[in-house]
């Protein structure tokens, strides 16, 4: 574990600086225009250090999952910067934009979003396959038996459990080694065991394999496998905490009930 | 509350709807397109025969003889003109005149026949003011070397008064005569009118002292009783007609023909709208499959299964109205269209009650049927759907569809072998057949799911090989909801069927005649007469029969007459110059049928009994009956067909003989062709064909048959890409989330909109496959059933099929570019939420 937390200073984050894999600096997302505007991410200035496992908390409509999507590419900014490692996002060209997602970013969603018509391996190659490149067969090995799928990787989607659906996902999102994988609240649609399942494999990928993950989540006891939290209220990041506990989490979040507390 | 679900929806679902709304609105266009057409073109042939012999109360004609109409109507036998005095005498007739009318082919300037394509050229005698028509210039014509022409024909061929033209008539050499005068005939739509005096009118179009017929005014009597009344005063073969009764055949002559017209019509429309069905059904089913858990929601809260039915099916009532009305509006944009390309532009369309009526009809009823079953399978959907993440609609075995598919397959099978081979006879056959066709495409859109998983895969795997993870999916995409792809493809099939049908027809039409051509015809040259009605003047016989080289020129006549009350075609000339031409086989017999004899084939004489030696009671077209000795019985002949009549024979009974063509034999060389065409060069309307020619020109009506056929059948097709549009669109936004996932994991907008297309025309090519084996196996089938009649030789157009399939694929291309543009266009994220 190095020291480094995230910084959520303008000197520390500015993009392209530092050993980050994702960074967004000032970041401002509003939807809508003149009354109905709506600021979903108020100047956010923030760095994702490479090799960690980070988590994005914040209670509803904090500007979580937003901020997730502008850093991995799948929404614009209405002003500010966005990278991945050292690409600068904003501005980019859908086509540029695919292409980067395929070759460096991960996905993982609540809602699995396996192609139902392809196997399990075939989902897990499938980024591959759409780049039109070979995988690394002993990478994938390695991928595979981790997530502990080798007796199901012939099996649609359908003839799978939830938990396997989303182990399936991650594997998808790891086999093709992105510089960072973003996970959508990876366990809102499991039971608490299979959701444990995942965040263990999860944060093994990142202790053994070295991965960059960033993870969106509202569930204490989720953010507690990651290695640090960034708290998010208003479109803006508020706090963090490293190595961070349920327990702490919990009491941190909290404070976002109470009106004025934790704010700025 | 109901009523407030279906309007939200049908408001929610425009571009769904208006997807669906085009296969109601083409079909609609068709029917209501052919019903105004159709009208219109029978008000204008109404007004045009108003003016038809006007002033006749009575007319007397010959008895026709044969059931067939005459064969251009100029047939009947003539009238003594010595029976115009003796009609004068009978209280009430005024002013008997005789007509006489036949063929006159006028030769413009240019040296071609104005005319004959369709529209009869007729040559009449001048009545004065009698006649149906009025001389505005110059005046009426006199003498053997004179003739007046009706407007139109003057103009087209350069003509003025004073002029000398170029005549062609059925009864000797063309002769060059005196344009005396111009007359006004009112609307002919084509046809062409030459006018002589009586006395040259009998003698170039009929027989010296005869008329056509005689026609009469009413002095203070009504038709009815001078028809009476002149009727019993008439030798035996002539009768009385009242004018009415003159002019309501000639309307009804032109009325059955414009309802054979519209009945053709309406068949291919009713195909069309067969397969607009087929996109109303899927598109229904698709629409309620995506809604399925918000119906699930209605009956968890209390919605009756009838409730949501009715639900469903207003919204199909709602679109049956709107494409009716668009459909209607198109139909008689069509009409318009057809109206100035072939009607004569005068007047406005006709738009009958009934015409819209049925529209609508049509519209509504196709839509509501086609959406009943979709509708009813809505209402099975589990209220427990609602609350479940993996909705299923109950979906039966496969094992049940494959029983039924294969059962209503087999029964029109059934049917078609019944309609081509049993006895029924023409429309019922016809029924049958079609309504055989009808049930083999239900039987095979039934299975072509069960079919549609092993072909898909195969015709996927160059899709997969070529676009690799695309086309991999784009297979899978196809594979995946094998009664979707199967009800999309089939609506292709359809018309694809009927298409391929028509084409190895077709093929099967070349080869034949070829064929025939080539075993069965044993004259070197041909003279035809591209005037539908002219036949072959027998002078060009003699000058041909001059030409170096030419050892005959033999005139083939065809003829009707009556034998026990039925109808019986026969060929008469020379019998050893045509049993030569026609490579006539005897079996048994002498092949001279004498003078007064009769040959048969094989088939009839067994079906009559008789062999050589008997007797066949013949009624000729005078009226009067024969006993013709049967002197031979040959084999099958296509050329001769069932009976061969001893030329005196027919010449006795035959007040105008008139060769249809003439079989010239040189020798088996061919160098006398110049010749011919030189002894018959003043004549235009002569065409000396040698077997390649006569291939050719064979080869070149087939093909507008085929050509004809094939664009009618267009429709049915277009009809089917909007079904695949409408089938690809919907996927797409059913798989909004899967297309956004693979958009976020990194698939470019060019390998989305390659994945769309070539699943798209994985359905088109799976279509036209399908389509193209019903179509091989339904020419084979007619082929079979027709090869007695001429159809001998089986050819299955491989060339041109190969094309239909490559159209097929760029119908897929075509078909997919809406969709495809739509799913590269949808926002990654928004694609990504949606639930």
């Amino acid at each position: 574990m190095t020291n480094t937390a995230p910084s959520t200073t303008d000197a520390h984050a500015a993009p392209g600086a530092g050993d980050f894999a994702a960074s967004a600096h000032r970041v401002v997302k509003a939807y809508g225009r003149g009354d109905a505007e709506v600021i979903a991410l108020d100047g956010v200035t923030v760095g994702i250090p490479r090799g960690r496992f980070t988590a994005i908390m914040g209670p509803s409509g904090s500007g979580k999952s937003t901020l997730m999507h502008c850093m991995a590419g799948l929404d614009s900014v209405t002003s500010g910067e966005v990278s991945i490692g050292d690409t600068v996002l904003t501005g980019m060209k859908d086509k540029h934009l695919t292409r980067l997602r395929r070759d460096k970013i991960g996905f993982v969603f609540q809602a699995f979003n396996l192609v139902p018509t392809l196997t399990a391996l075939e989902n897990i190659t499938l980024p591959m396959g759409i780049a039109g490149r070979k995988p690394d067969a002993e990478w994938l090995d390695r991928v595979i038996d981790t997530v502990g799928l080798r007796p199901r990787l012939k099996h649609r989607p359908a003839e799978l459990s939830g938990g396997q659906q989303q182990r399936v996902a991650c594997a998808r999102a790891l086999a093709s080694r992105p510089e960072i994988i973003f996970a959508d609240e990876p366990t809102g649609n499991l039971d608490s065991r299979s959701g444990a399942e995942v965040l263990e494999f999860l944060r093994a990928s990142v202790r053994e394999m070295g991965q960059t993950i960033v993870m969106v989540t509202h569930d204490p006891s989720a953010a507690a496998y990651s290695d640090q939290v960034l708290f998010l209220s208003d479109g803006q990041i508020v706090d963090t905490m490293a190595q961070p506990t349920a327990e702490r989490v919990l009491e941190r979040m909290k404070g976002f009930d109470q009106p004025g507390v934790g704010a700025r | 509350m109901m009523t407030r679900v279906t309007l939200r929806n049908l408001a929610a679902h425009k571009i769904r709807l208006l997807l669906t709304g085009i296969s109601v609105i083409l079909g609609v266009a068709f029917v209501a397109g052919t019903l105004i057409f159709t009208d219109t073109m029978t008000k204008q042939f109404d007004d045009l025969f108003g003016g038809i012999a006007k002033g006749v109360a009575v007319d007397v004609r010959a008895k026709p003889v044969t059931t067939q109409p005459g064969d251009d109507g100029m047939s009947g036998e003539p009238v003594p003109a010595a029976l115009v005095e003796q009609l004068k005498k009978i209280d009430g007739v005024k002013d008997p005149v005789g007509n006489v009318l036949g063929y006159t082919a006028v030769v413009g300037r240019d040296g071609k026949a104005i005319g004959g394509q369709g529209p009869p050229q007729m040559g009449m005698n001048w009545i004065g003011d009698l006649g149906d028509y009025t001389l505005v210039q110059g005046r009426a014509p006199s003498g053997e070397r004179e003739v007046a022409l009706d407007r139109e024909t003057a103009k087209k061929a350069g003509y003025g008064v004073g002029d000398t033209a170029k005549i062609i008539v059925s009864s000797g050499a063309p002769r060059q005569m005196t344009v005396t005068g111009v007359l006004d005939v009112g609307e002919m739509m084509g046809s062409t009118i030459a006018v002589f005096d009586t006395a040259t009118a009998q003698r170039l179009l009929l027989k010296p002292g005869f008329f056509s017929d005689i026609q009469m005014g009413s002095q203070g009597v009504d038709e009815k009783t001078l028809r009476d009344r002149v009727a019993a005063q008439l030798p035996n073969g002539l009768e009385a007609v009242t004018g009415e009764q003159v002019r309501e055949d000639a309307k009804s002559d032109v009325a059955s023909i414009m309802d054979f017209f519209r009945i053709f019509l309406l068949v291919f429309a009713l195909i069309s709208i067969f397969v607009g069905a087929f996109i109303i059904y899927n598109t229904f089913s698709m629409l309620v499959a995506q809604r399925s858990r918000e119906l699930a929601l209605l009956r968890a809260i209390g919605a009756a299964r009838p409730q949501v039915t009715r639900a469903v099916l207003g919204e199909a009532v709602a679109v049956g109205i709107v494409g009716s009305t668009f459909g209607f509006a198109l139909g008689a944009g069509l009409a318009a269209v057809l109206q100035s390309t072939v009607g004569t532009g005068t007047g406005g369309l006709v738009f009958t009650v009934q015409t819209v009526l049925v529209s609508y009809a049509v519209g509504i009823l196709v839509t509501v049927a086609s959406a009943y079953f979709p509708a009813r399978r809505a209402a099975k959907t589990p209220p427990v759907a609602a609350m479940r993440d993996d909705v299923a609609l109950p979906q039966r075995s496969m094992r049940i569809r494959l029983a039924l598919g294969t059962l209503l397959a087999l029964l029109g099978a059934a049917s078609i072998t019944l309609g081509l081979v049993g006895d029924l006879g023409g429309t019922a056959a016809g029924t049958t057949v079609g309504l055989g066709a009808l049930l083999v495409f239900l039987g095979v859109t039934m299975l072509a799911p069960v079919i549609s998983i092993p072909v898909v895969r195969v015709l996927g795997w160059p899709a997969a090989r070529l676009l690799r993870t695309p086309g991999r999916l784009a297979r899978q995409n196809a594979l995946r909801n094998p009664r979707r792809t199967a009800a999309t493809a089939s609506a292709l099939m359809i018309g694809l069927a009927l298409i391929t049908t028509v084409n190895v027809i077709g093929a099967s039409m070349r080869a034949s005649v070829d064929q025939q051509i080539d075993e069965q015809f044993g004259a070197d040259f041909m003279v035809t007469s591209t005037a539908m009605t002219g036949g072959v003047p027998l002078d060009a016989a003699e000058k041909i029969s001059k030409v170096p080289g030419v050892t005959s020129a033999a005139p083939y006549y065809a003829g009707n007459g009556v034998i026990d009350g039925k109808q019986a075609a026969y060929v008469a000339g020379d019998a050893a110059a045509l049993g030569k031409a026609a490579k006539l086989e005897m079996r048994s017999g002498d092949a001279d049928p004498g003078t007064n004899g009769i040959l048969l084939d094989q088939d009839t004489a067994k079906a009559r009994g008789v062999g050589v030696g008997g007797t066949v009671p013949m009624k000729f077209a005078d009226g009067r009956t024969e006993n013709l000795r049967v002197t031979g019985v040959y084999a099958k002949n296509d050329m001769i067909g069932p009976r061969f009549v001893a030329e005196d024979v027919h010449l006795a009974h035959t007040a105008r003989p008139r060769a249809m063509l003439l079989m010239v034999d040189a020798g088996g060389s061919t160098t006398a062709k110049a010749g011919i065409e030189a002894a018959v060069a003043d004549n235009p309307t002569l065409e000396v064909q040698d077997q390649a020619a006569m291939k050719d020109q064979a080869r070149e009506q087939i093909d507008m048959f085929v050509t004809g056929l094939t664009m009618l059948l267009i429709m049915s097709v277009i009809i089917a890409a909007v079904g695949v549009v409408n089938t690809l669109a919907l996927s797409v936004i059913e798989r909004t989330r899967e297309i956004g996932l693979l958009r976020a994991i990194g698939m470019g907008r060019r390998q989305l909109r390659r994945m769309i297309r070539a699943e798209s025309i994985v359905i088109a090519v799976f279509g036209a496959l399908l389509g193209m084996s019903i179509g091989v196996l339904f020419g084979t089938a007619l082929q079979q059933a027709l090869s007695d009649q001429g159809l001998a030789v089986l050819s299955i157009p491989f060339g041109t099929l190969i094309v239909y399939l490559v159209i097929a694929a760029i119908i897929g291309v075509l078909a997919a570019l809406w969709p495809a543009w739509r799913a590269g266009r949808m926002d990654v994220l928004k694609a990504i939420a949606t639930e």
